[in-house]
């Protein structure tokens, strides 16, 4: 087995990276500093590596980091900071659908993925967007709280 | 059933600034924008990697084990065997370290040594230079078993003859309740109701699996940072590794997640055994497999009521018996066994009552703390009998609970007088109204139910436990206010309460509170994150904390207003005259007179608990807990009568919390416990088979996605009536104990039969179907099973 | 951490094949990885050689072809629930891919790889096997079609060969008057493994009677089955509730459950009545 230097370009940001075959994107990623990307199970039951690769929501542990060689990634901390939050992320941080917060990277992941494709989305299709991320604090009920709140703030115009 | 909700008590409670307002957490938007730093994402330069080798057997000697190859691996720096460690064993004293006597025996080793008791107990340890390192060094160990005899129910452990976890028997703890006459309570009973009920084997699923690192400083301290709801376990690690206690230091993260499964020594111990022997920096993260098997699980409980009742529905006498298993380790089963002894008879008044509980050691994965902690256990037997009891005798529901129903005042189980509100007749008619009338039936299939659960759940730990928090709050010469405190946050807001209480207490914004948390050596200790206890303990050390630090202020500027010092006020950061508020000064400058005058702009305040003395086990009369919380679940349910699916269609919890400190964090506490409740009934299940996990990661351990919960509705009753600060009670546990009985009771309101064991799985609703019609199952012999007996 | 093995990714289809050919029988292909890669964590399936195929375009796209539907075998389930020719001709896919696994799964999970694992608890067999799909196999041989009811052959077990690819699934472009349905049982609402799953589709004359039925079955047996004497009871005859009563207990007779932990095999086996009863009634009224 030999590594091989793959390019993930992550939240804009180009890395060259000599990984072997056999490191998943999740760990080529917490390897690189992004640690806002969770390790929860490893098999795509949870949903807290989650990130967007070509736009598209994904469990990272169940990509190859060589299938994302030269792939737009984009982790939750791609998307705002503290200084400048994303609108779903100060929506999140302002319903309180933060408890633990050890889901909320992946469950923000899969709610930008959705606003991204359907900016009014109805409660039934955020339920179905977040389907895939589990939430032990919550019971979902301030994370779908918060989802409609950014749906509304980025309808009107708050921007990013 | 039309219900209206009970008009509450007149209650005057002062309108506030910065408590009861939702206001967004200190810790908000660091977890939103994943800034904030898990115990898993740190890493030191020149860091190890280490693995845990685990028993495949649940009950065996170990022949021989030879770890020389594994040592031998290009990579490996580091096997330690219990033949490496002195006398090294798990304290599983109650965390808190109040000096409690250890109970004898069946403390867990913190490697086994000659014998395995359970499937994943630990045997060695491994640190190497990658990760894929350590994980083929786990392949190289050798091991050979002579598998013993194990038991794996709690029942059959106690039977004469059975294999013995433990010496001399696998009775690990015991309880009894004696009060009144229960003989004469049955003879004057109108009817007598026997039903038994039954709990499995749950796991916290934090989605945050455990993990640490570990490093050696310059003076010789062992640094752990980890995820942990107890820093005081510095002590128990330091006695395991062989060192004094001042050389552990634990440096607590944020948790992802805790539920009590992160409430007993996890990964701490082999962190710094590994960080000792090798002198470098040791990581350790549990894959999900590995987290379900190697820490604690809820206690699962045999629990049978026998009651006798007037035709009005009147308890005369209670007889009930329980039964839990300890699996192969104590831990902290005593202490659950007695919660669960204490809250058996529910929120009622039982005046003639009988409780005999039992834990029993067995070859299963060992239980321990989990939220609610027996209680919540014991709630989902006795809010079933009242409503079998009600069936019985042909009345309402909640009827029959009114003519039970505790008041301030009575006398509980133990015979302890509550001193608190109690508001359990305004919450569940709440609940029940909030509910409303039954959503039609979708088709003739499908069966709808309503249900209910009342419950009571202490907040604040045994107080025979001497309990004490402390708290540093200090106000910083700019106004800022720092506040060190040595809580845990497991995500419920913990840290953030704390915040809004100084807040209010010293006329400050929220934003300008800064909390340093969780540090065995660098902030003031303030006990266990668990027993619905920090609010109630480190939020009255911050209050008064805060409240010295303001004592001290408008004492200062009572001289410069010259004004007595009750005439002043702190609000917006400013410190002024009530009567004048243009007579003012920013905190800054109060706060550089106060320096000036070397008078004390800092307080470290150490609260107490009531103390008292352990009860005697014979009986259990006396004080135990500081106080209760009350409150209702009520759910409404779709039970597909030819799939057996059941579907919730709605969820309401009302708790009379005392006061909210944030309602935002009460409303998440309330949605997010019961979530856990709600699965408990429907879904979850650690599936063991003589004494093997059968549910070994998320896929087969299911847990509520967001397409099985409906939002559950709060709703949030403030008595003022609580020990904590401002008035305030204890939510934590309280939210989940009551959503697992008002699914059970709604799933036999909609099918007419109860089905008494938990999960409610779909198998298992045909089956009581089946028995209600009096049919028998279609019986194995029609079906065949496969020629060469694979699964599905 | 996975085991060690070498990623080959080809750029075109005929290099995936010769790859898959050089390396056989110790190649497998790797697509969404949503099987592969757990199976690689958990050890159960060691290969020496991954092929990547995963960004083929020759493996994408979904057309009609000659009175077909062809679905390329790198489909993802995501592209399969979202696409209109599907949503047109084949509605009961997009039923089995609303309820496949989770949304974060669905993006990468592929209809070649659902079939290819063989498990009998997948959800595109059933409805697939109603539409009387076929596979596409190809390898440098060539290509051959097998029918997708030939294709599946037991637990995890399936007509592939060693480097061999599925790069297509196929089926004829249902009639007007035909319906389909699919229905899963699962022990939550998201993903869950199938406790069950059924699939039915019907087509009928004018006046009703049944000109044919596909009755598939999953996980009741140790793969995807269809329920051939249920299926056969209902030709040349209109679909009453009699008719559809006896057909359901028919396709539970077919079953040939096990009791896991998900659940009994008594449980299956009535529940397969009850789908296959309900989901009859249901195109029964959608075929105009």
């Amino acid at each position: 087995m030999q590594p091989k230097v793959v390019t993930l370009n992550v939240n804009g940001r180009q890395h060259y990276v000599a990984l072997m075959p056999n490191v998943t994107l999740l760990h080529a990623l917490r390897d690189l500093g992004y640690t806002d990307v969770k390790s929860g199970c490893e098999k795509g039951d949870c949903g807290a590596c989650a990130v967007l690769l070509n736009g598209a929501p994904v469990n990272s542990c169940l990509v190859l980091a060589w299938q994302a060689d030269g792939a737009e990634i984009v982790t939750n901390v791609g998307l705002g900071t503290m200084d400048r939050p994303h609108v779903i992320q100060e929506a999140f941080a302002d319903a309180g659908a933060a408890q633990c917060g050890y889901c909320t990277p992946g469950m923000v992941i899969s709610a930008k993925a959705l606003l991204d494709r359907c900016p009014h989305p109805t409660e039934a299709e955020i339920r179905e967007a977040i389907a895939g991320n589990l939430c032990r604090c919550t019971g979902y009920g301030q994370i779908i709280e918060a989802v409609q709140l950014a749906a509304e703030r980025m309808s009107e115009g708050s921007g990013e | 059933m039309k219900y209206t909700a009970k008009p509450l008590p007149k209650v005057e409670l002062p309108e506030l600034r910065q408590v009861g307002k939702p206001l967004r957490r200190v810790d908000a938007l660091g977890k939103t924008t994943g800034t904030t730093v898990y115990s898993g994402d740190f890493t030191m330069p020149n860091m190890l990697h280490a693995k845990v080798f685990r028993s495949r057997e649940p009950s065996a000697r170990i022949k021989r084990l030879d770890v020389s190859r594994a040592r031998a691996l290009p990579g490996v720096v580091c096997v330690l065997t219990a033949a490496d460690l002195p006398d090294a064993r798990l304290v599983t004293d109650m965390p808190g370290q109040t000096g409690q006597k250890r109970r004898a025996g069946s403390d867990a080793p913190v490697l086994a040594s000659d014998v395995v008791r359970f499937a994943g107990e630990p045997i060695a340890l491994i640190a190497a230079e990658t990760l894929a390192v350590a994980e083929q060094a786990l392949d190289l160990v050798e091991i050979e078993y002579e598998p013993l005899p194990g038991v794996f129910d709690p029942l059959a452990a106690l039977q004469p003859g059975a294999p013995v976890v433990h010496e001399p028997d696998n009775v690990v703890a015991r309880w009894k309740i004696r009060k009144g006459d229960v003989k004469a309570g049955f003879a004057v009973a109108d009817v007598v109701v026997e039903n038994t009920f039954r709990v499995p084997f749950i796991d916290h699923a934090y989605i945050e699996p455990e993990s640490g690192v570990a490093w050696m400083d310059g003076q010789d301290v062992i640094n752990i940072r980890v995820c942990t709801q107890v820093v005081e376990h510095f002590r128990s690690i330091a006695r395991a590794v062989g060192v004094p206690h001042n050389k552990i230091h634990i440096q607590g993260t944020l948790l992802g997640g805790g539920f009590g499964g992160k409430e007993d020594i996890t990964v701490e111990i082999f962190l710094a055994l590994l960080a000792k022997h090798t002198r470098r920096p040791v990581r350790l993260e549990y894959t999900r497999e590995e987290s379900i098997l190697a820490h604690s699980k809820r206690h699962p409980f045999i629990i049978t009521h026998r009651t006798g009742v007037k035709r009005n529905g009147r308890i005369t006498a209670a007889e009930i018996k329980m039964v839990s298993d300890s699996g192969a380790y104590l831990y902290l089963s005593p202490y659950v066994l007695l919660y669960a002894t204490i809250a058996a008879s529910g929120p009622y008044r039982v005046d003639h009552l009988k409780v005999d509980s039992v834990s029993a050691a067995t070859n299963n994965p060992f239980t321990s703390a989990f939220r609610g902690f027996g209680a919540a256990q014991a709630a989902v037997a006795y809010e079933q009998q009242m409503d079998e009891i009600a069936k019985v005798l042909g009345l309402d529901p909640l009827e029959v609970r009114c003519v039970n129903y505790l008041k301030t005042g009575d006398r509980n189980a133990t015979g302890q007088e509550i001193k608190s509100a109690v508001w359990l007749e305004e919450a569940a008619t709440r609940a029940l109204e909030a509910l409303g009338e039954k959503t039609p039936a979708p088709s003739d299939a499908v069966k709808i139910g309503q249900g209910f659960a009342s419950y009571l759940q202490s907040y604040g730990r045994i107080t025979w436990f001497h309990d004490t928090s402390r708290a540093w709050v200090g106000l910083e010469l700019d106004g800022s206010v720092v506040i060190r405190c040595g809580v845990p946050d497991l995500g419920a807001g913990q840290i953030n309460s704390l915040c809004q209480i100084a807040a209010e207490v010293l006329g400050v914004g929220l934003d300008d509170v800064t909390i340093y948390s969780t540090d065995s050596a660098l902030t003031p200790l303030a006990g266990t994150t668990t027993a619905t206890r920090q609010l109630y303990m480190s939020g009255n050390a911050v209050f008064h904390a805060a409240g010295a630090v303001r004592e001290s202020l408008l004492e200062r500027a009572s001289k410069h207003f010259e004004e007595p010092p009750d005439g002043l006020d702190l609000a917006e950061g400013r410190v002024f005259v009530k009567d004048d508020p243009e007579q003012s000064l920013p905190l800054s400058e109060l706060a550089a007179m106060c320096a000036a005058g070397g008078l004390p702009l800092a307080n470290l305040y150490l609260f107490k608990a009531p103390f008292t003395s352990p009860l005697d086990p014979e009986g259990l009369q006396g004080d135990v807990f500081p106080d209760f919380t009350f409150g209702a679940h009520a759910v409404e349910v779709a039970v597909d009568t030819e799939t057996g699916e059941i579907t919730l269609l709605k969820s309401v919890g009302c708790h009379d919390v005392g006061r909210a400190i944030n309602p935002a964090a009460v409303v998440g506490q309330i949605q997010g416990g019961s979530a856990q409740g709600l699965g408990y009934a429907l879904m979850e299940e650690v599936i063991v088979e003589e004494g093997i996990i059968r549910t070994p990661s998320l896929a087969e351990y299911l847990i509520p996605t967001a397409m099985d919960l409906p939002v559950t509705q709060a709703i949030i009753l403030e008595s003022g009536s609580g020990v904590g600060p401002f008035g305030a009670k204890g939510i934590g546990e309280p939210s989940l104990t009551p959503a697992a009985p008002a699914v059970a009771n709604a799933v036999a309101d909609a099918l007419g039969v109860r089905i008494p064991d938990l999960p409610l799985t779909p198998d298992k609703v045909l089956a009581a179907l089946d028995r209600a019609a009096g049919r028998e199952a279609v019986g194995a012999a029609a079906c065949e099973t496969d020629d060469d007996g694979s699964e599905a | 951490m996975l085991p060690e093995f070498n990623l080959l990714t080809p750029q075109t289809l005929a290099e995936a094949l010769d790859m898959l050919a050089e390396s056989a029988p110790d190649a497998v292909p790797l697509a969404g990885g949503t099987n592969l890669i757990v199976d690689l964590r958990d050890r159960r399936q060691c290969p020496a050689v991954l092929v990547n195929v995963a960004e083929l375009a020759e493996l994408r796209g979904i057309r009609q072809e000659n009175g077909h539907v062809v679905m390329g075998g790198g489909t993802t389930i995501a592209e399969m629930l979202n696409d209109p020719l599907i949503a047109q001709h084949a509605p009961v896919l997009q039923d089995a891919a609303r309820i496949f696994a989770n949304p974060l799964v669905r993006h990468r999970a592929t209809v070649a790889g659902n079939l290819v694992y063989g498990s009998p608890a997948a959800n595109t067999p059933p409805p697939l096997l109603v539409l009387d799909a076929e596979v596409e196999l190809a390898s440098q041989a060539g290509v051959r079609r097998v029918p997708l009811d030939d294709f599946l052959v037991g637990v995890r077990e399936t007509a592939c060969r060693p480097a061999e690819l599925l790069t297509a699934v196929r089926w004829p472009t249902p009639a007007q008057h035909s319906a389909a349905a699919f229905r899963k049982v699962g022990l939550r609402k998201s993903d869950a493994i199938a406790v069950l799953n059924v699939a039915v589709r019907v087509t009928q004359r004018a006046d009703g009677v049944c000109e044919q039925t596909r009755i598939a079955l999953g996980s009741v047996a140790p793969r995807v089955i269809r329920a051939r004497a249920a299926e056969e009871s209902l030709l040349g005859q209109p679909l009453t509730e009699t008719a559809i009563a006896e057909a359901a207990r028919l396709a539970a007779e077919a079953t040939r459950c096990i009791s896991d932990i998900r659940g009994s095999a008594d449980y299956r086996r009535r529940v397969t009545e009850v789908l296959v009863r309900r989901l009859l009634t249901q195109v029964a009224g959608e075929v105009k």
